[in-house]
């Protein structure tokens, strides 16, 4: 039986999708057998990210309903032969979507993979609500600005109260990754502090990820920044990935620039 | 100021034969030469010679304060015992009622109030954590919060506890409450007169002993 995670942030725009991929693909290279399912119905853009656009026969609604079966719709990876991708139905929207249907779908896929890692649409509609309510843990992505942090913030609460594990007197596990960290606006006092953003939200840290211009091009090439060992955001997925399957990896203070402190060692000298 | 406190023996008396009170201090010198004479009543100049060559301190026509007997003085606490125990049943009564008033309806909550949620409350409220931006909390009594608050508050009751919130938005009784005005520690809003006042409760860093 595998773990169940949402990757969810209520804000849209934070990098939600980004992560899903970056981990999906982290774990498979960790040898765990992962499924990623993109749950945004409508708007499917994770297997653009993964670089199987051109590979969806099936999607998730198509399975739910009988259609097509799990087997036909599940997408091998090009990179890992751990991981797999499940697509969201571009043509139909969020309303298709039935708690039986997805609960069915969901055991199904936790029988078969150690990982299933659920893509949550942005907002605190029903799609959203559909996401979470199987979900064994939730990954919570943030972007260190207070809207990301307020959205994500309702976003828990919703999960708290909503989750069927919470319903049945369980905890569902919470994890934050703070995404798009700039060291410098950190340090200027510009960017809110990862101490500040914990405190608000109260949840545990399991990574942050320091702003990465290669990431927009990873995403448009359909190459997961992670599979880049030189891209700074990339080793932060992986740390997190490794801690994801167990792994002690120590967390690393992205929210000191190099450069400064490059600056501060030359100035010694001068 | 220094001052020192100490007992006198007083010897009391009224002269009537002159003659005869001469005699008795004659005899009696010894036992009554350190006590205080205490006449009341005329004294001729005769007697006051006499007093004189003798070194008796005396004064007269005075009313002295006089000790009590063991037994007064026992009757004495025994009164004021009864008094204070009586006083002490009316203090516990009042706090009992006053406690009663406080939690026939006081909700207590220990958890985080996140984002979007509205939290209603019909009597008093402590709360025991964060209220977290884009949440709000409305009592109809009385309100504590021992954590920072970043969202709304609509407090009826008559007194509110609160931190420093800068981000807060208060509203005591249909009032904006300034919250620039709310200190670091624990604060007491409270209406008097048709007029908020706010006090400072705690100097010191509260220590919840979690």
């Amino acid at each position: 039986m595998g773990i169940v995670i949402a990757v969810i942030s209520g804000k849209g725009g934070v990098g939600k999708t980004t992560a899903t991929a970056n981990l999906g693909l982290g774990i498979a290279l960790n040898d765990k057998k992962c499924v990623v399912v993109d749950f945004d119905i409508g708007q499917r853009n994770l297997d653009m990210i993964l670089g199987l656009e051109n590979r969806v026969v099936y999607d998730m609604v198509q399975v739910m309903d009988g259609e097509a079966n799990i087997k036909q719709a599940l997408i091998k990876s090009k990179v890992s032969p751990n991981l797999y991708f499940l697509a969201a139905s571009q043509t139909k929207d969020k309303s298709v979507l039935d708690s039986k249907k997805v609960e069915k779908l969901i055991s199904d896929l936790k029988e078969e993979f150690d990982f299933v890692i659920l893509d949550a649409p942005a907002g605190i509609e029903s799609g959203f609500e559909h996401t979470i309510e199987f979900a064994d843990a939730a990954i919570i992505v943030v972007n260190p600005e207070v809207s990301s942090i307020r959205d994500a913030d309702r976003a828990i609460g919703i999960l708290d109260s909503k989750s069927a594990k919470v319903k049945k007197g369980e905890d569902v596990l919470k994890w934050l990754i703070i995404n798009r960290i700039v060291a410098d606006m950190v340090e200027g006092g510009e960017m809110l502090r990862s101490d500040d953003i914990l405190e608000i939200l109260n949840i545990k840290l399991i990574g942050k990820i320091p702003e990465d211009k290669g990431v927009i091009e990873a995403s448009n090439q359909g190459k997961p920044v992670i599979l880049d060992k030189k891209s700074i955001a990339g080793q932060a997925y992986a740390r997190i990935a490794g801690r994801l399957c167990g792994k002690k990896i120590d967390m690393k203070n992205v929210e000191i620039s190099d450069s400064g402190l490059f600056k501060k060692i030359v100035g010694i000298f001068k | 100021m220094q001052s020192n406190q100490y007992s006198v023996k007083v010897f009391e008396t009224t002269i009537s034969d002159e003659e005869e009170f001469k005699i008795f201090f004659d005899t009696n010198y010894t036992l009554f030469k350190d006590h205080l004479i205490l006449i009341q009543g005329e004294i001729s100049e005769n007697i006051k010679n006499y007093l004189k060559d003798k070194k008796l301190q005396y004064l007269q026509n005075m009313n002295l304060p006089k000790g009590r007997s063991r037994k007064a003085l026992e009757k004495e606490f025994e009164r004021l015992e009864i008094e204070s125990a009586v006083t002490k049943q009316m203090a516990e009564a009042e706090i009992k009622k006053l406690s009663n008033r406080l939690q026939n309806n006081l909700t207590v909550l220990d958890g985080m109030i996140r984002s979007g949620r509205e939290i209603n409350i019909d009597g008093d409220l402590l709360l025991l954590n964060r209220v977290n931006s884009g949440a709000t909390i409305k009592t109809t009594g009385n309100l504590i919060i021992t954590q920072v608050v970043e969202g709304a508050i609509r407090c009826n009751g008559s007194f509110m506890m609160l931190t420093a919130s800068p981000k807060a938005n208060i509203v005591f009784n249909n009032v904006e409450v300034d919250n620039s005005l709310l200190e670091d520690r624990l604060n007491r809003v409270e209406l008097k007169n048709d007029e908020i006042i706010i006090t400072p409760v705690l100097k010191k860093e509260i220590n919840w002993a979690l």
